[in-house]
This record gives structure tokens, C-alpha cells and sequence, in this order.
């Protein structure tokens, strides 16, 4: 087995003590570990010292609050697609739980763990030894970005399968950090710009719960992938219908989900497949991907016209 | 004429038959299954218990006090030299053990006598990305994996050879340059029979098309691994898991400059290979010297990523294929030509160059046939047997081509299939010796239980289904080196307590050769496979088995099996007859007793029999042996190829194909494999399952592919895609019994044919359910797209030509 890189290990009991180890420099949440764990051994990163989020009550628990509902952050996947409130009032999220990976994984991984998901790349997530043949991977540890050689950016893609669903949801999250509390909208933890630098949160700080409000609203979750299980979405689409209007978010695509309106429904699918514009991040085909934009979103669309 | 080529006029002087045919011995294939073992299901595997509890020893779970751990630093480079190493840096690391290069162990290994090129760590040139350089010894596996990465090595990179066209280009570097042929073909077959020109010019139908078969890997879930001790007699003890101890022994003895007999090679619990650890790798020899060189147990199990640069996959093949037909559908002739991407060594690609041509004459009757194959070097990981090693990707070439040619002249593909297949006890004209054919009743029951008359062509828009038939070899005649020695010992221990241990050489790495040897034995011996216990592939203990490889074990060490069961069973009804005051004739053993015509009375109970039979005799034991017949001499290098039976397949798939995606689902597969005689059928339909699961994956997802530079796309099994339960059809296993006059009870091989066919009838269904022919698995969304692009546009012109580079004439 490739060895994990060490490291130290700290199990805060309280909020309090979670948010000052957090803040330490060279640290990292663990949560499920699912995707933490095989990264370190990628030795992509190998901080010093992880930090467990398990034993922390403020994490756990689902609560119907002022007709929001409340998942905390360390609620496993498998949790949130069983519990009754998200299958009845959220199914688009129980959707997207049951999506991830495997019923293994999903009973491991955390809803916290998938918001805060570490971009991906084709190019990224492989062993050191792979990346080194081809001359490292600028996320990593190169100079150069194997997807667009010209520019100096990174363009690894935002791959959370309950971002899309949620953010259609309206969903918010809430933070702990050393300067405080707050509660953002879901799109406003996620930057665009660059692969490597792609949450906007403070250093330390730790998300804790996400809010969604219980309305009725008709979204779809769809996850574009070659296989019925384990992949990564090669695209993930959630589409909100809306009296005359539709809105998509679609991922997989780039460092952040991107959001396209459509005043008029029938012209969502074109509006997203123009704006979204996939790039080589992925093994699975490039043009295919592009392609399946619009058909995923027409048939999303479909699907949640027929749901409202 | 070069060495490994036939001259194609040799044909016609074809030498007389040798010395006739000469039978395998005293095998007992005929015998009434009188045991009520053979063919009866409900029981489990001997050793399945232990797999399902976790009770399988596989190497990782073996430790021992003083264990150190092998890993190796492994080239970032497709082709360069290297200039020098540094291994300073790692041996300074407390802890670290020792740290071996390529020159430590220079003497040349590989599967093949012939073609012996590869030497666990890199000599001089490293020849692909990912090939071992250097290999720290140290006391962690942690420990050992840093210090690897210590190691410094100096390139001079050189310019890669990447494909088959650069492989054959003169101006390209030769890979092997210390090879007396400076080129980067490692071999060329070509072979004709008959007059293929002429029987070209009287068909009424010509196709000629491309096929482009993609590399694949086998997935084995347990990665390569072994474990060497070293004893205090100065012998040493390699735990390894492989398919193929036997040439593993050699090999190790060769390179490690040791007597065959101061190696005991034990293969314990295997994860699965399907081909992938026939080789000898970097595991076994490493850790071997290592254990030798510091005179401690040293362990070294690869990552699952180097599974992927160990490889040794199918060949990506490329294929030109021309067939002749009669407007009635009879074919007149077939001319072939294959170029295999062999990767960096050799392996058994020897073997493959033979493979991809010599089993055209079947299962279709034909006179006239001609094939050239290469098999190429280029700087990828070595490619070698993978599950139908070699004969896969023409059969799927040809089977789609029939196909289509019978479709295009307005013919029952089923009816022309069942027409001109090879009839049992004959010959094929390139000298293959046919005995048992089920293939007819293969094509019936898959047809009847699909209802493949009543779909095909009727189904709904993009619903299809399609048919497609095959044959494989229940292994291979000759042994990869000369020797007139078995091919398979067993060799068996009864004692008054009425056990049996049957021991024996063969490699069960899952295939389930363990529950058949216990299955033939106590079929003789009127007792219970479970009153059998196996010790197999220890080479202190057991005889000499070539390994599990060409689908040879049931027929092979099955017979030897048998052989020896039945030398006990004769000494045991010698005794119980005059015991029971009968003839020996008249004894039947069934239900753990010898009795007399199964009369209740007169009976003597299995233990009984043995003690009375050990008190007269004393200590009671056989052996047995096969050695397949000598057939096939007919013309020269034809040593490669024939087997003394071959197994038929025919299976449908039934298919939908989003036109808008261009996502496949496979629905349903029916599977009708002729394997002789079912032996266990619970196991045998696990075998054809398994052929339909890994069909399908090449089918749909599998692709051993690489970036421009010679990198794998993705070494992980993340992103190499094998089916999930969600990607895997229902699977309809169909066991047919055509009672192969040679096999153990009549039974034949079915771990590797029912695999052949997959593919092609899958592609058949695709273009029974949008009108497109693949020619180049894995059929990828993108790939059906482009193609229905292209049926659109040529439907939409006036004079439609066919797709890819297909030359359709229908000559009149």
C-alpha cells in the first residue's frame, strides 16, 4: 500500500478547541478522508498534523429549524440520502449523495467533506511517481499546467456532486473561524479564477453546517459519467424550474460551478452550452463533455419541469 | 527467409503425417461418471470457505520475524540511457538495507527461450515510463519507499518509439539495439494454405476492412507480490503470487545463478491474474536476491499503480482483414495481416504473433487462408497473454466481418454459421486437428434462449442484438521450452484414515483447478471432493505442472489427475473384490463406498477398502502424468498454435444505444460455451460470467492508453474503468456438452473461450440497433457519435458507402 507521508493527529472534543487547531498552520480538516487520505498518499500535500472533526457536536445532526433544514457538516452522505426531511423536501441532494463514489464510500464521506472537496485534474490526481514523468503538475508542485500549456493558471475542476443541487436549493453555509462566525450563501465559498486557490474562506476557518430552505422548489441532479458507480462526474448538472424561467449549475467543468438563467426555459440547454466550456481536466473525452452540456441539461430540465 | 517465418509455398509440399497419432495415456475421458461428483452442482468450492471468511493466505498476509521490504524507483523516461546512479543518498538513510541495480542482475530472463530480453531492473536503457531502475532494501515499506526516491539517477533521453508505424519505420531507434536484429520487430509469421488469390477472384463477395483492437490490462484485485526466505541449508524459499510457478522456478534459478533444486518456489493464495502473472517481474527477482543478500526474509508487493507498468495486457492490434464469399455464403478465402504494439520486452508476444493468425481456420470450414502478423516493440509497459491471449482481437475482426458479409448477401448469420462449421475428427488445413465440436448446439440453445430469430432486426430504435461465435485451445501442444517430460504430474497419498491429498503442480489463482483435481479424484474413488485435500504449486512437495496458462489445466492436469486416481482405484478393487467375492468388474465406487453393482449388502466402506488394501500392499500412493498427443508436425513452425481439443462459444447481446449520447447499455448477454463436459457447474458458470464481465468492460470502458509521450493516460483503477455491477449485464451462462474424446470425462476449457466472442457480438448489436459497424473497441460515446454523424450523412447522400475504409464490391 503506499505509505501515508506523517503526520499528527488531533481529536478537539469542543468547537472551540477545533477552531484554534484548525488555525495552525501546516493542518488539515479530516472529516470522512476519502478524498484527504488518497491525496496525502499522492503525496499531493502532507500536513503536519490533521485534525479530526469527529468528535465535535456541533457537526453532527440534522435539524428542521424555522423551515430550514440544518446538516451538520460531519453528517455522513449516507446520512443525509436517508434522512426522510431531505428525501421528501430536497430529493435533488438525495440524488447527488447517492451518486458518490460507493455505498461504502458514501456511509465514510461526509456532506462537509464534499462542499470543501479539493479541486481536480487529470493531471493532479495521480501518484508522485506518474507525476514526475511529466515533469510535475502545476496544482502540485510544476511550473506548467498540462491543460493549457499557454496560460498560467490552473483550471482543475470543481467536482462536489451536492454543490449544484444545493446551490439551486439556496442552500448557505455556516463558518467557524478565529475572527468569528458567519453564514454565506453556498456560491459565495467558491472562486472561479484558479484551480489552486479556489475557496473563499479564511485560513482556520471550519464549515460546520449547511442551511436549505424547505420550499418547494423543483431542482434535478444529474452526474454525466461512464460508469454506473465510483467515477468522478465528468459533468454534474442540477436544474431548478421556475414558472417561465430555468436556472442550471453545472460542475465539473472549471475551479468553481458555473451558474447560467434562462428567462425562457427552452433556451437553457443553449445558454449552458455556451457558457460552459470543459477542458482537457478530465480522461474522459473533452468534445464529449462539451456535447453532453446540452443534453444533460435539456433532459434535466425536462425532468424538473415535470417534478414542479 | 528470416528466422520464424513459413514460407508460404510450403503448403504445398507438405510433409506426410508423422509418425501417427499417439494418444494421451491411459486417460479415462470415456469412463461412466458412476461418483455422481461430475456434473453435480449444490456443492461449493473446497476451498471456497476459506476465501469467503478471509481465511486465504495471500503473500501481504504472510510476515515473518526480520521481514525487510523491497520497493524500486521506476523510469520517468519512455527511452533514455542511463549515464549513472547514485545510490548514496538512500543507503545513508538509517535503516536502509541494501540498494540493487540493474547490474546486480544482468542475466537476461523472459517467458520465452527464444526471446529473452528483459532483466528485472533496468541494464543500461530504461525502455518505458514506469520500468524499475533501482531497489532500496530497507526495514519499513515507508522507509524503503523514501529511500527509492533518494536514488539519483542521470538520463540521456532518447527519442521514443510510440507506435506501430514508428516501430516498423527503418529511421526510428532500435529499442533492443544489443539484439542481432536491428530492428524493432521482435517477430514475423506469415502462413498460407491453399491459393487465396485465386479463391479471392471466384468469391462473389469481397469485404475488405480495418480493425483497430485496443491494449487492455488484466485487474487482478491482488497486485504482484512475493515474499523470500532464506533457510539456514542455503536454500531459499520464494512465496509468489503467479500463474506460472514452474517457468517461474527456471527463471528465478537463471537469474539468481542458483540450482533449480536450492529454490523451493510456493505459490500461496492467489488474487487472480487472467494471464498477468505468467511472467516472472521485479517482485520475485528483487526480493529473491535481496533475501539472498542480506540473509532475511524480504518482502515486496506492488502498488496498484505498477500493476499497470508491470502489464504484460492484451496487445493494442491493428488489423487488415479481406474475406471472400460466395453469394450462397460459403467463404472462399481469408487473407489477414496484424500488427501487434508489444511494449518494451518480449514477454510471450513470441507466442501472440503465432496466436493472432493461426486459429483463422476455425470455427468455419476454409481451404484457402493467408496470414503475415508482427508483433512490435515500442516504449510502452511489455504487453503480454491477456484472457484469450492473441486469438481475441482477430476473432473479433473476423466475426464482425462475417457478419456483416452474410447480412449484406441477405443471409441467416446463424444458419450460415451452423452450415459451415468445422465438422468433429477433422483437420484444418493449416494442420489444427479438431476432435469434439459442440458449436451447433451452442448456436441453438443461445438462440432459442434469447430468441435471437424473432428480435434481430425487429427490436425497436436503438434497441439491438447480436450473435457472434468463437473458439479457443485447451492449451497449448508444446511446452515454451523443448522437453518430452508431462506437461502435468499429480501425485496422490491415501492412507487408512481414508483422506486423499492430491498433489499436485497446477496454480489455482481463483479459476477453481483446486475443487477439479478433488472433483476427478473422488469422482474415481466413489468419495466427496471435500474428503480430498489438495497441496498444490509447492515445488518441494508437489511434481511439475506447466501453470495455468492456455486454458490447459482441466485437460491437462485433469487427465493427470485421473490417471492417478485410477491406478488406486485399481489397486483398491483388487482388493474389495476378493473381499467381496467379486469381479473387479462388477465394483462400483460411489457415495464413499466400493460396492458390488451398487447392491447395498455387499459393500466396503472407502477407509476400509484402503486399509485392507495397505495391509497387503503397504504404503499406498500414485502418480499420473499428461503429455498431450504428438500431433501437428505437418509443416515447420507450426509448434505454435495446436492444442489436442479447442472449446466453442456462441453468444448474443442484446443492447440500447442513446443515439443522443452515444451511451451503450449492454442488456442481456447469453452465453452457450461448449467446455466438453460440465465438471462443476456452479464454477464453470462463474468462468463464463467472468468472460462476459471482462467482454464487456473491453467492450465499453477498457483501454490501456497513453499520452504522446509514452505516460499512461491514468495507472489507477479510478480512471482505468472495469465494468461496475451497475455496468454488467444479466449474464445468461449456457454449459454445453460435446464429450471431447481426450478430456478428463470428456470435459475441455472454459476460463478463457466464452471471452472471444463477447466483443463482437456486442458491436453486432450495435449495428442491429442504429445501423453502425465499430470497428475499434472500446465503443466510447464519442465514437458512436461520430459514427452516427457519418451513417447520417451517407444516408443522406445518394450512392452510400460504408463506413471506415471499407472497399464494399460486390462482384457480379
Amino acid at each position: 500500500m503506499l505509505p501515508l507521508p506523517p503526520f499528527a493527529l488531533e481529536r478537539p472534543d469542543t468547537l472551540r478547541d477545533l477552531v484554534v487547531l484548525a488555525a495552525v498552520p501546516d493542518s488539515k480538516l479530516l472529516a470522512g478522508g476519502t478524498d484527504l487520505l488518497p491525496s496525502m498518499k499522492h503525496r499531493l500535500f502532507a500536513p503536519r498534523r490533521l485534525v479530526s472533526l469527529a468528535r465535535v457536536s456541533e457537526l453532527h445532526g440534522i435539524v428542521e429549524s424555522n423551515g430550514q433544514l440544518g446538516i451538520g457538516a460531519a453528517e455522513t452522505l449516507r446520512s443525509v440520502r436517508r434522512n426522510r426531511l431531505v428525501q421528501e423536501a430536497l430529493p435533488a441532494l438525495a440524488d447527488a449523495c447517492a451518486t458518490v463514489a460507493t455505498s461504502t464510500i458514501q456511509a465514510t464521506a461526509t456532506l462537509g467533506g464534499n462542499l470543501m472537496l479539493d479541486t481536480r485534474c487529470a493531471f493532479y490526481n495521480q501518484p508522485q511517481g506518474w507525476r514526475d514523468s511529466i515533469g510535475g503538475c502545476l496544482k502540485a508542485e510544476g511550473s506548467v499546467c498540462h491543460v493549457a500549456r499557454t496560460g498560467d493558471g490552473c483550471y482543475a475542476a470543481h467536482s462536489a456532486d451536492t454543490v449544484p443541487a444545493l446551490w439551486l436549493y439556496a442552500a448557505e453555509v455556516e463558518l467557524h473561524g478565529p475572527s468569528g462566525h458567519r453564514r454565506v450563501p453556498l456560491q459565495a465559498l467558491y472562486d472561479p479564477t484558479d484551480g489552486r486557490d479556489w475557496l473563499r474562506s479564511e485560513p482556520g476557518e471550519v464549515l460546520t453546517r449547511v442551511w436549505v430552505p424547505l420550499g418547494r422548489s423543483a431542482v434535478v441532479h444529474r452526474k454525466v459519467r461512464r460508469r454506473g458507480a465510483i467515477d468522478y462526474g465528468a459533468l454534474l448538472v442540477a436544474v431548478r424550474a421556475e414558472g417561465m424561467g430555468a436556472s442550471a449549475v453545472v460542475s465539473a467543468v472549471g475551479p468553481a460551478p458555473v451558474e447560467v438563467v434562462a428567462e425562457a426555459a427552452h433556451d437553457l440547454p443553449e445558454r449552458a452550452w455556451e457558457a460552459v466550456k470543459p477542458l482537457n481536466t478530465h480522461v474522459v473525452s473533452t468534445s464529449w463533455r462539451r456535447h453532453m452540456v446540452r443534453v444533460t441539461v435539456r433532459r434535466a430540465l425536462d425532468a424538473a419541469q415535470a417534478r414542479g | 527467409m528470416s528466422q520464424g517465418e513459413t514460407d508460404p509455398g510450403s503448403s504445398a509440399n507438405r510433409q506426410p503425417q508423422p509418425e501417427g497419432y499417439l494418444g494421451p495415456e491411459e486417460t479415462h475421458s470415456g469412463a461412466e461418471a458412476e461418483g455422481g461428483v461430475v456434473g453435480s452442482g449444490g456443492r461449493g468450492k473446497i476451498d471456497g470457505r476459506r476465501r469467503i471468511t478471509g481465511e486465504a493466505r495471500f503473500v501481504d498476509d504472510l510476515s515473518l520475524p526480520r521481514m525487510a521490504h523491497c520497493k524500486v524507483l521506476r523510469s520517468p523516461y519512455a527511452h533514455a540511457r542511463i549515464l549513472s546512479i547514485d545510490t548514496q543518498p538512500a543507503l545513508a538513510m538509517d535503516g536502509v538495507l541494501a540498494v540493487v541495480t540493474g547490474p546486480d542482475l544482468p542475466v537476461r530472463h523472459g517467458a520465452i527461450p527464444v526471446a529473452q530480453d528483459e532483466t528485472a531492473l533496468a541494464v543500461d536503457k530504461v525502455r518505458y515510463v514506469g520500468e524499475p531502475v533501482a531497489c532500496v532494501c530497507a526495514t519499513t515499506e515507508e522507509l524503503a519507499w523514501e529511500a527509492a526516491r533518494r536514488v539519483r539517477v542521470v538520463y540521456e533521453v532518447l527519442e521514443p518509439v510510440l507506435s506501430i508505424e514508428e516501430a516498423l519505420d527503418p529511421e526510428s531507434p532500435v529499442i533492443h539495439d544489443w539484439r542481432r536484429k536491428k530492428s524493432n520487430v521482435l517477430r514475423r509469421v506469415r502462413q498460407a494454405f491453399g491459393d487465396v488469390d485465386a479463391a479471392m477472384a471466384e468469391a462473389d463477395l469481397v469485404l475488405e476492412e480495418e480493425y483497430d483492437y485496443p491494449g487492455s490490462t488484466h485487474v487482478p484485485l491482488e497486485t504482484h507480490a512475493a515474499l523470500a526466505v532464506p533457510s539456514e541449508d542455503d536454500r531459499l524459499t520464494v512465496y509468489s503470487s503467479t500463474q506460472n510457478p514452474h517457468y517461474m522456478h527456471r527463471t528465478l534459478a537463471r537469474v539468481l545463478g542458483l540450482e533449480q533444486s536450492r529454490i523451493r518456489l510456493v505459490k500461496p493464495d492467489v488474487g487472480a491474474g487472467y494471464g498477468g502473472k505468467c511472467d516472472t517481474f521485479v517482485t520475485d527477482i528483487c526480493a529473491a536476491h535481496c533475501a539472498r543478500l542480506l540473509g532475511r526474509p524480504v518482502k515486496f508487493v506492488l502498488e496498484r499503480e505498477e500493476v499497470f507498468y508491470a502489464h504484460r495486457g492484451r496487445h493494442r492490434t491493428r488489423m487488415w482483414l479481406k474475406v471472400g464469399m460466395k453469394a450462397d455464403g460459403t467463404i472462399t478465402a481469408i487473407d489477414f495481416e496484424a500488427w501487434a504494439e508489444g511494449g518494451a520486452y518480449a514477454s510471450y508476444g513470441v507466442v501472440t504473433a503465432y496466436y493472432l493468425g493461426v486459429f483463422g481456420t476455425l470455427p468455419y470450414q476454409l481451404e484457402h487462408y493467408r496470414f503475415t502478423t508482427w508483433r512490435v516493440y515500442t516504449n510502452h509497459p511489455p504487453c503480454g497473454p491477456k484472457r484469450g491471449h492473441g486469438a481475441l482481437q482477430p476473432r473479433f475482426a473476423l466475426e464482425l466481418h462475417l457478419d456483416r458479409m452474410w447480412k449484406e448477401l441477405g443471409l441467416d448469420p446463424v444458419a450460415q454459421r451452423v452450415r459451415q462449421c468445422v465438422e468433429p475428427d477433422t483437420e484444418t488445413v493449416n494442420g489444427l486437428r479438431v476432435t469434439s465440436v459442440g458449436l451447433e448446439q451452442c448456436l441453438k440453445r443461445v438462440t432459442e434462449a434469447s430468441h435471437y430469430a424473432a428480435q434481430a432486426g425487429k427490436l425497436p430504435p436503438g434497441k439491438g442484438i447480436g450473435l457472434a461465435a468463437s473458439v479457443y485451445m485447451c492449451g497449448a501442444l508444446h511446452p515454451v521450452y523443448q522437453n518430452e517430460m508431462p506437461h502435468s504430474g499429480v501425485q496422490l497419498k491415501v492412507d487408512r484414515s481414508g483422506l486423499v491429498t492430491i498433489f499436485s503442480g497446477t496454480a489455482d489463482v481463483g479459476q477453481g483447478s483446486n475443487h477439479m483435481l478433488a472433483c476427478l479424484v473422488a469422482e474415481r474413488l466413489g468419495i466427496r471432493p471435500e474428503d480430498c485435500v489438495v497441496v498444490e504449486a509447492d515445488s518441494d512437495l508437489t511434481p511439475v505442472d506447466l501453470g495455468s496458462y492456455s486454458s490447459r489445466v482441466t485437460f491437462m492436469a485433469g487427465n493427470a489427475a485421473l490417471q492417478a486416481a485410477d491406478r488406486v482405484r485399481a489397486v483398491l478393487f483388487r482388493h474389495a473384490a476378493a473381499k467381496l467375492e467379486a469381479r473387479e468388474e462388477e465394483l462400483v465406487a460411489a457415495d464413499g463406498f466400493i460396492c458390488v453393482d451398487r447392491e447395498p449388502g455387499r459393500r466396503l466402506a472407502f477407509a476400509d477398502a484402503v486399509e485392507l488394501a495397505e495391509s497387503v500392499e503397504g504404503t499406498l500412493g500414485a502418480t499420473g502424468s499428461y503429455r498431450p498427443p504428438k500431433i501437428g508436425n505437418r509443416f515447420r513452425r507450426q509448434s505454435v498454435g495446436p492444442s489436442p481439443s479447442y472449446s466453442f462459444t456462441a453468444q448474443v447481446a442484446e443492447v440500447t444505444v442513446d443515439e443522443e449520447t452515444g451511451e451503450i447499455t449492454v442488456d442481456r448477454v447469453w452465453c452457450a460455451h461448449d467446455l466438453g463436459r460440465v465438471l462443476h457447474p456452479e464454477i464453470a458458470e462463474g468462468q463464463v460470467e467472468g468472460c462476459v464481465y471482462m467482454g464487456v468492460g473491453e467492450a465499453l470502458l477498457e483501454e490501456q492508453a497513453y499520452r504522446r509521450d509514452g505516460t499512461l493516460l491514468a495507472p489507477s483503477i479510478l480512471e482505468y474503468r472495469i465494468p461496475t455491477v451497475y455496468d454488467t449485464p444479466e449474464i445468461h451462462a449456457l454449459l454445453v456438452e460435446s464429450h471431447d474424446p481426450e478430456g478428463p470425462f470428456g470435459a475441455k476449457e472454459v476460463g478463457e473461450g466464452p471471452q472471444l466472442s463477447t466483443v463482437p457480438a456486442i458491436a453486432a448489436a450495435i449495428h442491429d440497433a442504429v445501423g453502425i459497424w465499430l470497428t475499434a473497441p472500446p465503443f466510447t460515446p464519442e465514437k458512436v457519435l461520430r459514427a452516427l454523424k457519418k451513417r447520417d450523412r451517407s444516408r443522406s447522400q445518394p450512392r452510400p458507402a460504408g463506413p471506415g475504409h471499407t472497399h464494399l464490391e460486390l462482384l457480379r
